[in-house]
C-alpha cells in the first residue's frame, strides 16, 4: 500500500483543513472551479474535502482502529491536476467566513503533492529545469538578460547596483527582460524612474529568476535556492530599497523571500514608488492623454499583499483619464487566469477566465483595460485579441510613461 | 521500536487525558442535584455515565485531530511531544492576548463578520445556531452552579427572579435561537437545495442530531408543564416553548418525564461526542486555526 507522507503538509494547512465549515461560500467566485468550468473538485471547498478524506483513510481514527486503506493512483492523479488548475488568486481567501488563508494552503498543498511524486505536472516541468538551469522559465541565455535595456542606452543612465550601488534596485523579472512582448513594461519602467531622477540600477545579467514560479508550483527546495541566490546579490548591492515592476516578483521578494532569508531592505511594487515621487512632487504626469480606463488588480499585488489605492492613485494623477470601476474590482477581482502555472498547463482554461475578465472591462464601456502586472497584461491582451474586443490593453506604467515624457 | 522519549511523551499524553477526564468525572458526580425532579434517581445514574463517557469521547477526539495536526511540518518531535510543548505555549500567547483572542473568537468564529456582507440569510442561520449554543451552554453552567454549588433561592424558588428568567425563559430563548437557525438550514440543505449546499452524510447527520436534540429540549419541557411535574407548576408561560408545546400533550405524558429526561440527555451527551468526528468540530478548529496563524513562527508556513 503507498503511504501518503503528510509530513509536507504544515501544521496550519492540516488545522486548517479541519476548520473549514464546508460552506461553499468559495465556490461560486472560484474562478477556475466555479465560474470558467462548473466542477466541484477544483474549488476550494472540493480540493480541501477531497485531501482530507485521502489522508484520512490512512491517517484517521477509523484506519488507526480498523487499519489504512489504499488511496487509488487515479483518485490521487485526479486531484493532482485538479489542484493545478488553481490560479491561487485567493478569491476563495477573500470570501471565506472562517478567514482561512487558502492562498497558503494551496502553496503547500501543491508542495504535498510534489513531495508525494505526483506534481509537477509534466506541462511544468519543462520552465522548472530552464529556471534550474538557466535562471529564467524563458530557456533564454544568461547573458541576453539585460539586453532589453540596450533600446534606451542613450535616453536612460541604467547604473549596475552591484559595482555601483544605487539607491535603488530596480528587480526587472524575467518576463520583462525576455519576452519582446512585455519589454515595453521595463522600458517604461527605467523611463519613468530616470524622469524623476531616481538613482537606480539592476542586477543586469546577475539577476535570477525570482523564484515565484516554482514556489506556485510546490517546488519549494529549488525556489529556496534561487531566492538565497538573489538574497546574497541584494546583499551585495546593499540598495535602501528594492522595486519591482512584475506583481508576481514582488510579491515573491517581498512575501517569501523573508521566511527563506535575511531581508535587510525594503520591498517595493513600482506603483508604491511612483505614487511617492508623485506624491512628493518629483514626478509630474503633465500630458494629457483622453480616455476612459478601467483598472485589473493583479491577484499577486491587490489580494495578496494588499495593494489598491497606488495603482487608482497615479491614474487619477494623469490628466485626461477618467477612471470607472468594474463591477468586481479590488480585493473581489476577478483573476486573469495566468496564475499558479494555469496558462502553461491549461491553457484553453486560462483563456476562458481571462474572457470573463475582458467581459468585466468591456461592461465598463472603458476604451482601455489597465494593470500592472506582466502575466496579467499577456493573459488580458491575448483574451482580447481572440475576441476581437475593442478595449485597449495596457500597462500602467506605458500610460504613465506617456504623461511625463518630455514633450 | 518507539524510543523511551517517544513512550514518555505518550505516556505524559494520556496521563493528562485521564486526568483531565477524572477531574470531569470527580465534579460531575460530586454534585448533589437536590432540585432534579426525577422520580427514579436510577435514570440520573445513566445519564452520568454517559456524559462522563461521552466528554471522555469528546476529549478524546480532539486530542486525536490536534495529533493528527502535529504531524505536519513546522514543529520539532514527535506529534505528542509538539502536542505537550504547545500547552504551555497556548497558554502563554491567551494570556498575553487574552483580549485579542476573545474578540477574534467573537468577530471571527461566532459574529462571522465576513459573511454578514455577503449573505444575510447564512449569516443569521450561522448566528443564531452557534449563538443559541453557546448561549444554552452559558446557562446550563450558571444553573448548574446556581442550584448544585451556589444553593441560590432566586433559581430554585418557583417564582424565583432567576428560575423564570434564566431556566425558564433564558434556555427556552437559547433553544429557540438554535431551531430558527437549524429551521433555516434545514430548508436551504433539504427543499431549496442551492447550488452552493452539498449535502453529505456529515452534513445531513449534523443538522437532523442538533435538530432532535433541540426539539427534544421542547417535548420534555411541554410534558413536564403538561405532567405538572415539580418545577414547572406555575408561571409555565416563561417556558415560552414548553409551554406553547404542552397546550398539545395530555397530562398523562407526565408518568414518561423520567425517561424522557434520560433520552434527552443521551442524545445530548452523544452530541457532544460526535463533535471531533464530525463536520461540526469546525467550531472548534475554526477559532483555533485563526488564532495559531499569529501564534506561530513564519518558518512554520514555509
Amino acid at each position: 500500500m503507498k503511504k501518503l507522507d503528510i509530513s509536507s503538509l504544515d501544521v496550519l494547512s492540516l488545522m486548517r483543513f479541519d476548520a473549514c465549515t464546508r460552506c461553499g461560500e468559495c465556490t461560486t467566485t472560484c474562478p477556475t472551479g466555479g465560474e470558467a468550468q462548473d466542477d466541484e473538485l477544483v474549488t476550494p471547498r472540493g480540493k480541501i474535502l477531497k485531501l482530507r478524506e485521502m489522508y484520512l483513510k490512512q491517517y484517521g481514527l477509523k484506519a488507526r482502529l480498523l487499519g489504512a486503506k489504499d488511496v487509488p493512483d487515479g483518485e490521487m492523479k485526479e486531484l493532482t491536476s485538479k489542484a493545478y488548475e488553481c490560479t491561487i488568486c485567493g478569491q476563495c481567501k477573500t470570501v471565506c467566513p472562517a478567514h482561512l488563508d487558502t492562498i497558503s494552503m494551496w502553496e503547500n498543498m501543491r508542495e504535498f503533492l510534489v513531495a508525494n511524486n505526483l506534481a509537477p505536472l509534466p506541462a511544468h516541468e519543462q520552465i522548472i529545469k530552464s529556471i534550474e538551469n538557466y535562471d529564467n522559465p524563458w530557456m533564454q541565455p544568461r547573458t541576453q538578460r539585460s539586453r532589453w535595456s540596450k533600446k534606451i542606452d542613450g535616453e536612460v543612465k541604467i547604473k549596475d547596483s552591484l559595482k555601483d550601488k544605487p539607491e535603488v534596485l530596480y528587480f526587472v523579472g524575467c518576463t520583462a527582460a525576455y519576452d519582446p512582448n512585455i519589454r515595453e513594461m521595463a522600458l517604461n519602467t527605467a523611463r519613468v524612474l530616470s524622469r524623476a531622477k531616481v538613482d537606480f540600477g539592476t542586477l543586469g545579467n546577475d539577476e535570477g529568476c525570482c523564484g515565484s514560479t516554482l514556489l506556485r508550483t510546490g517546488l519549494v527546495e529549488s525556489a529556496r535556492k534561487t531566492a538565497q541566490r538573489n538574497i546574497e546579490k541584494f546583499e551585495r548591492a546593499v540598495p535602501s530599497m528594492i522595486v519591482t515592476s512584475c506583481a508576481g516578483c514582488f510579491k515573491t521578494i517581498r512575501q517569501d523571500y523573508p521566511k527563506i532569508g535575511r531581508m535587510n531592505v525594503k520591498t517595493v511594487h513600482i506603483t508604491q514608488l511612483v505614487t511617492e515621487l508623485i506624491d512628493s512632487g518629483k514626478l509630474k504626469p503633465e500630458t494629457r492623454i483622453e480616455g476612459t480606463v478601467t483598472f485589473h488588480d493583479p491577484c499577486h499585488l491587490g489580494r495578496h499583499v494588499g495593494i489598491y489605492e497606488e495603482p487608482r492613485k497615479i491614474l487619477e494623477s494623469i490628466p485626461g483619464i477618467k477612471l470607472i470601476e468594474m463591477e468586481r474590482t479590488r480585493d473581489e477581482a476577478r483573476c486573469c487566469g495566468a496564475g499558479g502555472g494555469v496558462k502553461t498547463a491549461f491553457p484553453d482554461l486560462s483563456q476562458k477566465i481571462a474572457d470573463l475578465r475582458v467581459k468585466d472591462a468591456e461592461t465598463t464601456g472603458a476604451d482601455m483595460l489597465v494593470t500592472s502586472c506582466p502575466f496579467c497584461y499577456q493573459s488580458l491582451k491575448s483574451a482580447i485579441e481572440t475576441k476581437g474586443s475593442s478595449v485597449r490593453m495596457m500597462d500602467l506604467l506605458e500610460l504613465l510613461a506617456l504623461s511625463v515624457q518630455k514633450d | 521500536m518507539p524510543g523511551t522519549r517517544y513512550l514518555k511523551d505518550r505516556l505524559g499524553l494520556y496521563l493528562l487525558f485521564s486526568a483531565v477526564v477524572t477531574s470531569f468525572a470527580a465534579i460531575v458526580l460530586f454534585l448533589p442535584y437536590d432540585t432534579l425532579y426525577l422520580r427514579d434517581r436510577m435514570y440520573l445514574r445513566i445519564f452520568l455515565i454517559t456524559i462522563i463517557l461521552c466528554v471522555g469521547v469528546f476529549i478524546f477526539g480532539c486530542v486525536y485531530n490536534a495529533l493528527l495536526w502535529m504531524r505536519g511540518r513546522g514543529l520539532v518531535g514527535t506529534p505528542e511531544r509538539r502536542l505537550l510543548g504547545m500547552i504551555p505555549r497556548v497558554i502563554r500567547f491567551a494570556g498575553r492576548r487574552l483580549g485579542g483572542v476573545t474578540s477574534a473568537f467573537a468577530m471571527d468564529a461566532v459574529y462571522l463578520s465576513k459573511l454578514k456582507g455577503r449573505s444575510l440569510t447564512r449569516w443569521s442561520m450561522h448566528l443564531l445556531i452557534l449563538g443559541g449554543f453557546l448561549l444554552m451552554f452559558l446557562l446550563d453552567l450558571v444553573t448548574t452552579f446556581s442550584l448544585d454549588i451556589a444553593k441560590y433561592g432566586p433559581m430554585i424558588q418557583d417564582d424565583g427572579w432567576a428560575k423564570l428568567w434564566i431556566r425558564d425563559f433564558g434556555l427556552d430563548l437559547a433553544g429557540l435561537m438554535m431551531f430558527a437557525g437549524l429551521m433555516i438550514a434545514f430548508v436551504r440543505r433539504f427543499v431549496l437545495r442551492p447550488k452552493i449546499v452539498r449535502t453529505e452524510l456529515p452534513d445531513a447527520a449534523s443538522v437532523l442530531f442538533l435538530l432532535a436534540v433541540v426539539v427534544g429540549g421542547f417535548l420534555l419541557e411541554g410534558m413536564g408543564i403538561a405532567g405538572r411535574i415539580p418545577g414547572h407548576e406555575s408561571n409555565q408561560i416563561y417556558s415560552f416553548l414548553g409551554y406553547a408545546f404542552s397546550s398539545v400533550m395530555p397530562a398523562s405524558v407526565g408518568q414518561y418525564y423520567d425517561q424522557a429526561w434520560l433520552v434527552h440527555g443521551v442524545m445530548s451527551a452523544l452530541l457532544i461526542a460526535y463533535i471531533p468526528f464530525s463536520k461540526l468540530f469546525h467550531m472548534i478548529a475554526t477559532p483555533i486555526a485563526i488564532e495559531a496563524e499569529k501564534m506561530f513562527p513564519s518558518e512554520v508556513r514555509h
